[in-house]
């Protein structure tokens, strides 16, 4: 299993390393949590220092360079270690992966702080609220079984694609229920928000969401979930208000719209 | 809708008082969780809920009820949303187990993702500002909005 082991004495390292990562059987219950976390914090925070020395260059977006630096490092130490990078990704960084990955359940229900804060402005426009966003997904829906199709997916690309409003635990089952690949549709869901990440001030300055506020929080909590609710926050009150809002009023409509959606388009 | 009843700055006052105890606040989320997790299976396959968002909605409504105050909730939640993007980390990395999904079709997927998400920001942004403009023009709406 461990390639690194050319000589005895580098068995040992190996031997050693393996453990240490919880690659190896006997170092399966060990420390291996360990590692995940370490290496996240640190793409992390190479990812800020990047950031911030390229004069916030949008592709060194945090999140963005601890996602590439974090796949290549795992695919770097996979070939060491003559396994593939899925399975070292299995064995070696999803325990700590998920320990990290628990605590976006209190993080997600954190929002409803932002929410309650502006209150006065979800009494007052809460019908236009929800209006707003069961029709602009319909069209959303429209325009992105559209551009699948010019992109040639085949149809479960397509049904792969229609979910990923919702926030993933939602958008997988409704992708399978419609013909989807779930692991797609997870995909798109982290791609959304890591977009948004990298490219939200752009695109918010560029399509002049931000002259509507309201419109604003809601568009950046639908594109980018959680992640669009903190881009949100940082325009203003209202808008991290009416992000948090949409990432909970729009997976409910995901879950409605979509599946009829589909049957209409003859997806399944 | 054009009550009046402006929901005069409770929040400024509220901020102003000693907040809870962190691992009171910790707490609370903890037993926002745990209800919400036995909520969530009560829906049934095809509409499912997921614990996350039972809990914000459960949240939200124990602060608009007043049963929460801000400052029992206020610290560890904006903590917690200034982790998120790092929080994200483990997920993007998640893609590691799925690079061959992206070696056969890859290219398209993230290119049709990519314009999805602007789609989807730009569409639900500018049907907002008009039914806005529609709801103010047609129904006499107030919309002024005071930041």
């Amino acid at each position: 299993m461990i390639n690194l082991a050319v000589t005895p004495h580098m068995a040992v390292w190996g031997k050693w390393l393996g453990d240490a990562l919880g690659t190896n059987a006997a170092g399966a219950s060990a420390g291996n949590a360990i590692f995940g976390i370490f290496l996240s914090l640190v793409v992390y925070l190479i990812g800020q220092w990047l950031f911030k020395i390229g004069k916030g260059f949008f592709l060194f977006q945090p999140l963005f360079v601890g996602m590439v630096l974090g796949i290549f490092i795992l695919f770097l130490l996979a070939k060491a270690f003559g396994t593939t990078t899925a399975t070292f990704y299995k064995s070696a960084y999803l325990p700590g992966g998920n320990i990290i990955f628990w605590f976006l359940n209190p993080a997600t229900i954190a929002f409803a702080i932002p929410l309650y804060r502006r209150n006065d402005i979800v009494k007052r426009f809460w019908p236009v609220i929800i209006l707003s966003l069961i029709v602009g997904l319909v069209i959303s829906l429209f325009a992105i079984y559209g551009v699948a199709k010019l992109f040639h997916l085949n149809d479960v690309g397509i049904a792969s694609m229609l979910p990923q409003a919702a926030t993933t635990a939602i958008a997988m089952p409704i992708a399978t229920a419609i013909g989807g690949n779930a692991a797609i549709t997870a995909m798109a869901c982290i791609l959304n928000a890591v977009i948004i990440y990298a490219l939200g001030d752009w695109l918010v300055k560029f399509f002049k969401v931000n002259s509507d506020p309201i419109g604003a929080g809601l568009g950046l909590g639908t594109a980018g979930h959680t992640v669009g609710s903190a881009k949100a926050l940082q325009l203003g009150s209202i808008q991290g208000s009416m992000a948090s809002i949409a990432v909970v009023v729009i997976s409910i409509v995901v879950d409605v719209v979509v599946p009829p959606f589909a049957s209409l388009m003859g997806l399944h | 809708m054009t009550t009046q009843d402006k929901v005069t700055p409770t929040t400024p006052t509220e901020a102003t008082e000693t907040p809870s105890p962190i691992l009171i606040q910790m707490g609370i989320f903890a037993a926002v969780l745990f209800v919400s997790s036995l909520i969530s299976p009560l829906f049934p396959a095809s509409f499912p809920v997921p614990t996350p968002v039972i809990g914000l909605v459960l949240l939200y409504v124990l602060l608009a009820t007043h049963i929460v105050k801000l400052r029992n909730v206020e610290k560890f939640g904006d903590f917690m949303i200034s982790l998120i993007a790092f929080l994200f980390v483990p997920s993007g990395i998640q893609l590691a187990a799925n690079l061959d999904i992206l070696k056969a079709e890859g290219v398209q997927i993230v290119l049709v993702t990519l314009i999805a998400t602007i789609i989807l920001l730009v569409v639900v942004a500018y049907t907002t500002a008009l039914f806005i403009r529609i709801a103010k023009k047609v129904f006499h709406m107030n919309t002024d909005i005071n930041n």
